[in-house]
């Protein structure tokens, strides 16, 4: 069989080879180098703005890089990290950031999957419903955050004081205390990104066969078993999904706080991001507010390889 | 044989907006029985069946199962079994897990699951794929495992929608051996839908023949094979369908493009009709219908003939004697008991 089919291009090879291999590696060749030719514009880019700034960061954390105090500036090695371990605002705005990504995600999440379900039952209204909806996500969290300090939380004026005066709750410094404020900042954050979460799951639910509920119908499953035997296990890959992203969002969130609290009242609500960015822009010590920026940056990619796995997992 | 799974229903009208699906279905299922709901698709038997599941309500009539009426029933209330043209399974869960689901569903013990899915998996030859999820499986063990969801529970209605129409040619036939084995062996009423006559025709003990939203017949399936009621069940029912002529009947005879056979029907007086012969039943003999043979399609054992009779075409099917040559001019002719008559103007049998 071997004989015969090396036989056969006989002929043809007088032809063909060994020149033919040659041009076709050579095309090959030529063919790799245009690839990278075309790709490495855009290789280039993503390395300036994204691989080297990182780098740097990684940099600027292992030294002393004081703006108020230039003549002090050095390589300190992990002088900056070991502070940092011992820095009780450290933990304090880990604890903050935590809370609330936690928070928020599960929100958004469990929010997010009771109005795509009642949205699937509804019969007409659908896509203005779907309209309305997605009007948050598109507007810059710092107007999200200045719309909920000046119209929605304001003391006296705002719609929420409003109505927690209605309620008989009395006025409420809603920004200003501390529990508050924090509850004030997951609520903003929520109200701005359920709409994603509602988007995601409302296409994933509209992708379920309605086979499977009928069967399941027919199997006499009643409609609570229908939802956690069926739709919550086909929904799964959805959801995780939403957790991650929403997940690394939330743990670098910045502009909404920023606009309604600043981290406030004292650092009631000073989340991680919030402070390597005054570590680093109001007191002026770089140094070490990129080192709090590379600990979010591994909390952060610890969080998802484990949500990663999560996902993996079955 | 249990005496559970008696199914009547009572003039069952569904409605899509302005368009009437079903315009009025009455029919009796007996326990135990094989029921086909055969018609051409759009013609309500899947609707019908939906209905009798409890997935789609009807607009108005009843739904009686055993006795009771259940129509205002949701499918979960009504004890009922079903296996989906689509297999309906559920994706995320093992082979196992969706055999045991009813079970489950219906507050059965972990240690009576076991036994019984194992029970259904083997009677339909899937034991060994229990681990397995549906996307691992081919389409006819797919198939397997949805009549073993179906089976597992013990319903006192099994009902089968199309459930053999994704499988290929030859798993079909086997299939279908097999539902007609295991139906029996369950004792159980089933009701299967089916645009096949020819499926309709092996496994049924009775059969209703849909069309536009009607009940045409309803018999065994030898009975409307032999007796269609109408030219619309005679052309439906029956590979290569029956031979549908205008001719006119007069004392005896039947008169086709001229020419005069003799029939077994006796009618009073003389009228337009439309005369009904199996292909099976044209005999190639002399004295009958002059024809011309227009095409032979050989098939092995039989030939099917396309003949031309004037401006009508018919369809003859020889098994034994010389086939004739394309071009060649034959005689037709059929014994008088196999000429059936319908009325020209309301197309049912005379």
């Amino acid at each position: 069989m071997a004989k015969s089919l090396a036989a056969e291009p006989a002929g043809l090879g007088r032809v063909m080879s060994p020149s033919g291999t040659d041009y076709s590696r050579a095309l090959a060749v030529r063919e790799r180098r245009f690839a990278t030719a075309l790709l490495a514009p855009a290789f280039l880019a993503l390395m300036a703005t994204t691989t080297f700034p990182l780098l740097y960061l990684i940099w600027t954390s292992v030294h002393r890089m004081d703006l108020a105090m230039p003549f002090a500036d050095g390589f300190v090695g992990f002088d900056n990290y070991r502070e940092l371990l011992q820095d009780s605002r450290f933990w304090a705005s880990l604890a903050v950031s935590l809370i609330y990504t936690g928070t928020t995600v599960v929100l958004q999440v469990v929010i997010g999957l009771a109005l795509a379900l009642l949205v699937m039952g509804m019969k007409r209204g659908q896509g203005l419903f779907r309209i309305i909806a997605i009007l948050p996500v598109v507007l810059s969290p710092a107007v999200v955050g200045m719309v909920w300090r000046t119209f929605m939380l304001a003391p006296e004026f705002g719609i929420v004081d409003y109505f927690a005066i209605m309620a008989g709750l009395g006025s409420q410094n809603w920004l200003g205390d501390p529990t508050l404020a924090l509850v004030s900042v997951v609520v903003i954050h929520t109200w701005q990104w359920t709409p994603f979460a509602f988007m995601v799951l409302l296409a994933s639910l509209a992708a379920l066969p309605d086979d499977i509920y009928e069967a399941a119908r027919i199997d006499r499953a009643s409609a609570w078993q229908r939802f956690k035997r069926i739709t919550l296990p086909l929904l799964r890959p959805a959801i995780v999904m939403v957790i991650i992203m929403r997940t690394m969002v939330a743990l670098t969130a910045f502009a909404a706080i920023f606009t309604v609290t600043g981290g406030g009242p004292g650092t009631a609500t000073e989340i991680l991001n919030l402070y390597a960015y005054r570590k680093s822009f109001t007191e002026l010590s770089i140094g070490y507010g990129s080192a709090l920026a590379v600990a979010l940056l591994i909390v952060t990619v610890l969080i998802s390889a484990v949500l990663f796995a999560v996902r993996r997992a079955r | 044989m249990n005496m559970r799974g008696q199914v009547h229903f009572d003039r069952i009208v569904k409605m899509h907006g302005n368009f009437s699906a079903l315009k009025g279905i009455d029919f009796t299922i007996q326990p135990g029985e094989f029921f086909a709901l055969l018609g051409p698709s759009g013609s309500g038997k899947s609707t019908t069946l939906r209905i009798l599941a409890g997935l789609d309500m009807p607009t108005s009539g009843t739904v009686v199962i055993d006795g009771k009426d259940v129509t205002a029933l949701d499918a979960k209330d009504r004890d009922v079994a079903m296996v989906f043209q689509s297999y309906a399974l559920y994706p995320h869960m093992t082979v196992f897990e969706n055999i045991a689901f009813p079970l489950e569903m219906a507050k059965v013990g972990k240690a009576e699951i076991e036994p019984a899915v194992r029970e259904a998996a083997r009677k339909v030859k899937i034991d060994h794929l229990l681990d397995r999820k549906p996307g691992q499986l081919s389409g006819g063990q797919q198939q397997r495992c949805a009549l073993a969801r179906a089976i597992v529970r013990k319903a006192r209605l099994f009902l089968l929608d199309e459930p053999l129409s994704n499988l290929d040619a030859k798993l079909r036939l086997e299939t279908r051996i097999e539902l007609k084995k295991l139906q029996r062996s369950l004792g159980v009423t089933a009701v299967y839908v089916t645009h096949d006559q020819e499926e309709a025709m092996t496994l049924a003990d009775r059969m209703a023949v849909f069309m536009e939203g009607q009940i045409q017949q309803i018999g065994r399936p030898s009975e409307v094979f032999a007796k269609p009621n109408s030219v619309d069940v005679a052309a439906f029912i029956g590979s290569p369908p029956m031979n549908l002529i205008e001719g006119r009947y007069a004392d005896g005879h039947v008169e086709i493009e001229g020419h005069r056979l003799r029939t077994s029907h006796q009618i009073a007086g003389s009228r337009n009709v439309i005369v009904g012969i199996r292909p099976g039943a044209m005999r190639l003999e002399a004295g009958g219908l002059p024809a011309t043979v227009d095409l032979v399609e050989d098939l092995g054992d039989t030939a099917v003939l396309d003949l031309t009779l004037g401006g009508a075409t018919l369809r003859a099917r020889v098994s034994d004697g010389p086939v004739p040559k394309e071009g060649q001019a034959v005689s037709v002719t059929a014994r008088p008991e196999d000429i059936h008559l319908f009325d020209a103007t309301t197309r049912k049998r005379l």
